[in-house]
């Protein structure tokens, strides 16, 4: 079927590109205008194969020449949905770049084409080739496309007018993704970048919640491992919800095992004080629990300042990072805060009491409204005192988990012991959450294994010497 | 394909030679794609060429506006075309340039992407030229993977030659894929060449050129003219035929 094009059509052809000298055409591209758009329609809307082209084809084109080019698909099929819209758009790219002498590259309103020389010397002179090929890549890849057709515009007053209604669309698109949440899929995305050097780091993306380096989001994980499954990010299978709201599912604990060797075996992921998210030591930001206040402060990367625990980022980024669960601190990602189960186990939004001001202003929007002026920044509170005074004022929700008595407690405490605010780490809510620090454990079939945590060992000299 | 990676201490000529070797081998129709690697550098420059933005660029680009992509935007879609965006294609050869080292935060996700999108850039072309700083930073984080040949330019000194020897050590500490390793003697009067002859062959380091000193490289120098635009008789050009030999490019 491939003989009828006067091109070559393969996989080996990816990442071909056409160079300025060997170029004939550039159409669309970050000089231009141009956009790619999937819709699904109804079946009976349809001439399958038609190809309509709005403007100048190749042939009327001159050598060396930059003109706009719009590319709409319209597909139909039973299995054909708006939700597989974007899927079989990002196709595109591939398709046309399996085309040789063709260079497609970015996606949406920002696709870049170029067509070498060669190929027009070859007889490449329409564009109906390349939507021709295009269109039978899609039906025989993808099978559920049943029926299909093209049109491709390079008038540029017309390209403008439907890049205008080609938006609304995407933006409706991105109004469904961004409502896309961990119960609304199976799989979530597993990455070991960071474990060269946090090797029990479990790094587990879902769609609400980004890799701590920020960098990662769901729909990356997804890309990547469509990709590379053997690569740095891979599918995790959900399983079976454990825990709802702290979110805990069997997949996620089994991957836990397997990537932390051992070390780990449940994690949840939208909670702060059990069994939290490994930190790795790439996330932006870290949490830290103040137990003086029982609640949780942020601070990012960038904030050079002390956080009222008296700590600084990169002090507690110290105590956390390393691949490990570390109760009472936790390493996230800024996109993170605009989670709707940003740490729901623990109270949420509701438990925050501190964050630097750049970091709040940041995500300022995700805030819900009730708490927004209740969260502090290094202009509300330096310390505990000034903090526990700006809570107060405010009638942040965790002033109510004070109470009176442990209110009391609280003062007292603070008179007692001055220096408890150096180490939050051991100021626990609960210590029956400290349930991964056993130093030693007996083995089953003789001998003991000895784990040792945090622990500096020096030895001047060991002496071995027979029995006498 | 072969990649080619320039390396020396500052001050030693080692742009200078990247530049007259991409401009003869420019000349025999090979397609180059010519890399900027030392953000101390000035490859745009010794070629004549004006470059606006860079690869890091691109990358803090994506690091500022990751959270206000359409959450399934393709990243490596995106770097990729941004990077092809600001290749500067000349006739024969392509340029990119580097830019700054990265800042704090985390790479590995950006890094991870670019090597994929580096892997296939150079595949098309016939030779990539790197000039590239003495710490092989692009190299060491694997941005660029596979290297045929390194060769470190140095001058006339004894300190030039411990830097070679340093990034011989440095090379295999890093395990890159170097398939050779070779000096290339800049500045070479009469006076010195066999002396650094000698030098270079108690250190074990194989000589790939001695490249007379040439007044007129100086002058350009001065002048901030283009290397490019050096004549054909220069002795400093001619020795750049030997070199190429040598390196089998």
């Amino acid at each position: 079927m491939a003989d009828e094009f006067p091109f070559e059509i393969s996989p080996m052809f990816e990442g071909e590109r056409v160079r300025k000298d060997d170029m004939y055409v550039e159409l669309a591209g970050p000089k231009s205008k141009g956009f790619e758009l999937v819709n699904a329609v109804e079946t009976d809307a349809i001439e399958d194969g038609k190809f309509t082209l709005i403007g100048p084809d190749i042939s009327d084109m001159e050598e060396g020449g930059r003109y706009p080019l719009a590319m709409i698909y319209r597909i139909a099929g039973e299995l054909v949905e708006p939700d597989l819209e974007a899927i079989v758009e990002r196709r595109n790219h591939d398709f046309q770049n399996y085309i040789q002498g063709v260079m497609h590259l970015n996606q949406r309103y920002d696709v870049w084409l170029r067509i070498n020389k060669d190929s027009i010397a070859k007889g490449l002179n329409s564009l109906e080739h390349i939507a021709k090929a295009t269109m039978m890549l899609f039906t025989n890849e993808l099978p559920f496309i049943e029926k299909i057709e093209a049109t491709y515009i390079t008038d540029m007053g017309k390209v403008e007018e439907e890049l205008a209604k080609a938006m609304e669309r995407y933006a409706a698109r991105d109004e469904r993704t961004r409502n896309l949440h961990d119960e609304d899929v199976d799989t979530f995305y597993g990455c070991s970048l960071c474990q060269s050097f946090a090797p029990t780091s479990v790094c587990v993306i879902t769609p609400d919640r980004i890799a701590l380096c920020g960098a990662i989001n769901w729909f990356d994980g997804r890309a990547a491992a469509k990709v590379d499954p053997e690569g740095p990010q891979f599918p995790i299978e959900k399983g079976e919800l454990l825990d709802e709201i702290g979110g805990e599912y069997s997949g996620v604990n089994e991957t836990a095992v397997s990537l932390s060797g051992g070390e780990y075996n449940r994690i949840k992921i939208h909670s702060f004080f059990e069994f939290p998210h490994t930190s790795c030591g790439c996330f932006e930001v870290v949490g830290f629990y103040m137990p003086e206040v029982d609640g949780i402060g942020w601070v990012d990367r960038d904030y050079t300042g002390m956080a009222p625990n008296g700590l600084a980022f990169s002090t507690m980024a110290g105590q956390t990072g390393g691949g490990k669960q570390v109760i009472g601190f936790l390493g996230v990602g800024v996109n993170y805060f605009r989670s709707p189960k940003f740490i729901q186990a623990d109270g949420g939004w509701n438990r925050v009491v501190w964050m630097p001001k750049v970091l709040k202003d940041k995500v300022l929007a995700d805030i819900p409204a009730e708490i927004v002026d209740k969260v502090a920044t290094e202009e509300d509170a330096q310390d505990l005192d000034t903090l526990k005074e700006f809570l107060k004022e405010k009638d942040h929700p965790v002033v109510k988990n004070w109470g009176a008595d442990e209110d009391e407690e609280v003062d007292e405490d603070e008179e007692s012991t001055g220096t408890s605010t150096a180490m939050p780490a051991f100021g626990m809510p609960d210590p029956a959450m400290l349930q991964n620090l056993p130093p030693i454990t007996a083995g089953g079939s003789g001998g003991i294994k000895i784990t040792l945590k945090n622990a500096k060992v020096s030895i001047d000299k060991i002496i071995l010497s027979s029995k006498k | 394909m072969k990649v080619v990676a320039i390396t020396g201490k500052g001050g030693t000529g080692k742009t200078a030679v990247a530049a007259m070797l991409i401009r003869w081998l420019v000349n025999r129709d090979a397609t180059i794609l010519a890399i900027d690697a030392d953000p101390d550098s000035n490859l745009p420059e010794a070629l004549g060429d004006v470059v606006g933005q860079t690869l890091a660029d691109q990358r803090e680009f994506l690091l500022e506006e990751r959270d206000n992509l359409p959450p399934d935007t393709d990243k490596e879609l995106l770097l990729e075309s941004r990077i092809y965006s600001i290749l500067a294609e000349q006739h024969g050869y392509d340029l990119l340039v580097m830019g700054r080292p990265e800042g704090s935060g985390c790479y590995c996700f950006t890094n991870n992407l670019l090597r994929n999108i580096m892997d296939r850039i150079i595949r098309n072309y016939d030779l990539v030229i790197i000039d590239t700083a003495a710490g092989l930073e692009h190299l060491s984080r694997g941005i660029i993977r596979d290297v045929d040949e390194l060769v470190v330019v140095t001058d006339g000194s004894r300190r030039g030659l411990g830097t070679a020897e340093r990034i011989r050590d440095l090379e295999k500490e890093l395990d890159l894929k170097v398939r050779h390793m070779f000096v290339i003697f800049n500045k070479v009067t009469p006076e010195n060449r066999e002396q650094l002859n000698k030098y270079a062959q108690e250190l074990g380091l194989e000589v790939a050129g001695m490249v007379p000193f040439d007044e007129d490289i100086a002058r350009f120098d001065l002048d901030g003219k283009a290397l490019s635009e050096l004549s054909e008789t220069s002795p400093a050009v001619i020795e750049m035929e030997n070199i190429i030999m040598k390196l089998g490019i």
